[in-house]
């Protein structure tokens, strides 16, 4: 221990007596740093909210859709084709037993919603309690739509209170302007009291039994898949029975199976289901959520490896300009190496220099390196508007372990032609 | 400790390939003897030193140290030798200039393991007693040419060796330092210390109690 430390202090004294050749080898191995802190927090953070995903949206996830092509596109003998009814959803709950959430969803995308006398425009969204098992990101003010509301159809309604909208691009904006055409709802719904209140929607009176006031977006942990901007939910019999919901439309059915292995079970369950239930016109389809959330993941982790290669690729390049100031520096103290060799200095010892002195350069290369990577990964990032990964502390420590371990890699040869120097051949050096 | 060199050889590869710079030479020194080893510039005296010191490897010939084959003792062993058993005199001083008198000493009681109080205490009488007493702290660039060989023989001392070996250690000083180094010497024999001293200086050779002259890689008879 007392050999390194000794041997450190004498390594100090080097990179001190030489700063500018020092600085340039921590730049080099700081530049490994910086590419590698970024990758890890890219790495990092979509694990992350690929687990808080898992959590509040499953991962096991199908949709059933109508099929448009199949059901529309005849131009002889148009018949209707099926469609998926509430009565359906129930029929599949009890047929494939087993399934976490079983959520129809049907929608109205137009409505006129009243209160004291001030009219604006919503959308309503039929639904059932399972609703709220995946994806609830908000919290409820008031109670949720129950059963006994289904069954017997009521009229009662919950309103979604929207979040401010993320940081985006005029892009970005002019879409989600473009599509909004119940601005004047979100705005009533975050300004006036309704809960427990009657409204009137297409004239037809409801009770706001709930408010789901959505969290922020950066508390939202989706990287597959969007949210359906919901604005009112009602019971979809409710919807049914007054016709918000006509007798041609068909309900998407939003299935978590609960569990990623029994996924391809499942599916083949539902599959069969369907057939049994609507022939072989294949007028529905089975969205495999499952397979895009995990081709998402597969991107994203090529695009993070892209990343640490070309960081490993930096400390490479660092690492053979360490080598090289070592090996700049064994050849200009090779009488010192005599010296130490006469006075009873073994090979190990010698190795042990300049290996330590190596290090030592990584490991302020590498402290360097994440504090750079740290400026950049948080503040600039922020002011030049990239989006920035939160930098976890072990992150820049890894960093600048692995920085020390290159630089150790690579003076084990300069370090190597330093011990194997004759004590006599050393002592005769110019 | 005893040198029993026999039949000695050295021939150097590279810059000087098949120039034979010790051709044959055979001695012994006793313990505690004083020997100085004199000749005409390349003769092979630093040669002959080099190998008896275990810096340099012969090319053939027998050397025992102590009454051990140094053919048969590993790197970590002659490194262990030249720690503990000899200390070295370079007419260069051959100091670290980056590390203080005090610092230099320690050196050879760093590599030995010496606690640091122990072996801080022990350079500072060392160095005491070369005369050196509050210049600890002096780096060797802000000593004189005398006062550098004084800290290399500190230095020398520092693992209590049982041979002092000298390599022309006053070929780079004045008269009056040649003498103190001189006398320095010859007070460290007396307690005990062998001491192999090259120097082409028949002056100093003199006041050694035995001379070992050499011509063309040859010990004269």
């Amino acid at each position: 221990m007392r050999a390194i430390l000794n041997a450190a202090r004498t390594g100090f004294a080097e990179i001190w007596a030489h700063k500018t050749r020092s600085v340039l080898s921590f730049l080099a191995i700081a530049a490994g740093s910086v590419v590698f802190i970024d990758a890890f927090s890219a790495i990092f953070h979509t694990y992350e909210r690929l687990q808080k995903q898992k959590e509040v949206s499953g991962i096991a996830r199908l949709k059933i859709v109508q099929n448009r092509a199949q059901s529309f596109a005849s131009p002889d003998d148009y018949t209707p084709p099926p469609v998926m009814t509430y009565e359906d959803v129930l029929a599949l709950r009890e047929r494939v037993p087993g399934l976490h959430m079983v959520s129809p969803e049907g929608s109205d995308w137009r409505n006129v919603l009243e209160y004291e006398g001030r009219r604006v425009v919503t959308a309503l969204t039929g639904v059932t309690p399972e609703w709220t098992k995946r994806d609830f990101v908000y919290t409820l003010k008031g109670r949720f739509i129950d059963w006994h509301d289904v069954e017997n159809k009521l009229r009662v309604c919950v309103l979604v209170q929207k979040a401010p909208p993320p940081p985006s691009n005029s892009y970005e904006k002019m879409n989600r302007n473009r599509w909004n055409i119940s601005g004047s709802f979100d705005t009533m719904v975050a300004h006036t009291d309704l809960l427990g209140k009657d409204v009137l929607i297409d004239n037809l009176s409801f009770t706001v039994i709930g408010i789901l006031e959505e969290l922020p977006y950066s508390r939202r942990p989706y990287i597959v898949g969007q949210t359906t901007d919901y604005k009112v939910l009602a019971p979809v019999t409710t919807m049914a029975h007054y016709e918000f919901i006509g007798p041609m439309q068909s309900l998407d059915v939003n299935i978590d199976t609960g569990d990623e292995k029994t996924f391809d079970d499942a599916m083949r369950k539902v599959n069969n289901f369907l057939k049994v239930r609507f022939g072989d016109g294949e007028f529905f389809l089975l969205e495999n959520r499952l397979e895009m959330i995990r081709d998402t993941i597969g991107k994203e982790i090529k695009a993070a490896l892209v990343t640490i290669s070309l960081g490993m690729l930096a400390f490479i390049a660092g690492g053979i300009g360490i080598m090289n100031v070592t090996l700049a520096t064994v050849f200009a103290r090779t009488r010192e190496i005599g010296v130490r060799r006469a006075i009873g200095a073994s090979r190990s010892d010698i190795m042990l220099q300049f290996v330590v002195e190596a290090v030592m350069l990584g490991l302020i290369g590498g402290v360097l390196g994440s504090a750079l990577g740290y400026l950049w990964g948080v503040p600039l990032k922020v002011i030049l508007g990239m989006s920035a990964n939160p930098i976890k502390a072990w992150m820049p420590m890894v960093s600048v372990l692995i920085a020390a371990l290159t630089a150790f890699v690579f003076a084990i040869y300069p370090a190597w032609v330093a011990a194997g120097l004759k004590p006599a051949d050393a002592l005769r050096a110019e | 400790m005893s040198i029993k060199c026999s039949e000695l050889t050295k021939v150097y590869e590279g810059g000087h390939a098949g120039w034979p710079a010790l051709r044959g030479v055979s001695f012994e020194i006793k313990p505690g003897e004083f020997a100085a080893v004199t000749g005409p510039s390349g003769c092979g005296k630093s040669t002959l030193l080099n190998i008896i010191g275990l810096l340099d490897e012969p090319s053939g010939g027998g050397y025992e140290l102590n009454g051990r084959d140094v053919f048969t003792l590993s790197d970590q062993e002659r490194s262990d030798l030249r720690r503990d058993g000899i200390g070295f005199v370079f007419q260069s001083f051959h100091l670290l200039n980056r590390m203080s008198a005090m610092e230099n000493v320690c050196l050879p009681m760093m590599y030995a393991g010496v606690p640091s109080a122990a072996m801080r205490e022990r350079a500072a009488a060392l160095l005491s007693k070369v005369g050196l007493r509050g210049k600890e702290k002096k780096t060797p660039l802000e000593l004189s040419g005398g006062e550098r060989q004084r800290v290399a023989i500190a230095r020398a001392l520092a693992n209590s060796p049982k041979i002092i070996l000298a390599d022309e250690p006053t070929g780079n000083l004045d008269s009056v330092s040649s003498r103190e180094i001189i006398d320095a010497l010859l007070g460290l024999n007396a307690e005990g210390i062998t001491v192999v001293m090259v120097t082409h200086d028949r002056e100093l050779a003199a006041r050694a109690a035995r001379n070992i002259r050499m011509r063309d890689g040859r010990i004269e008879p």
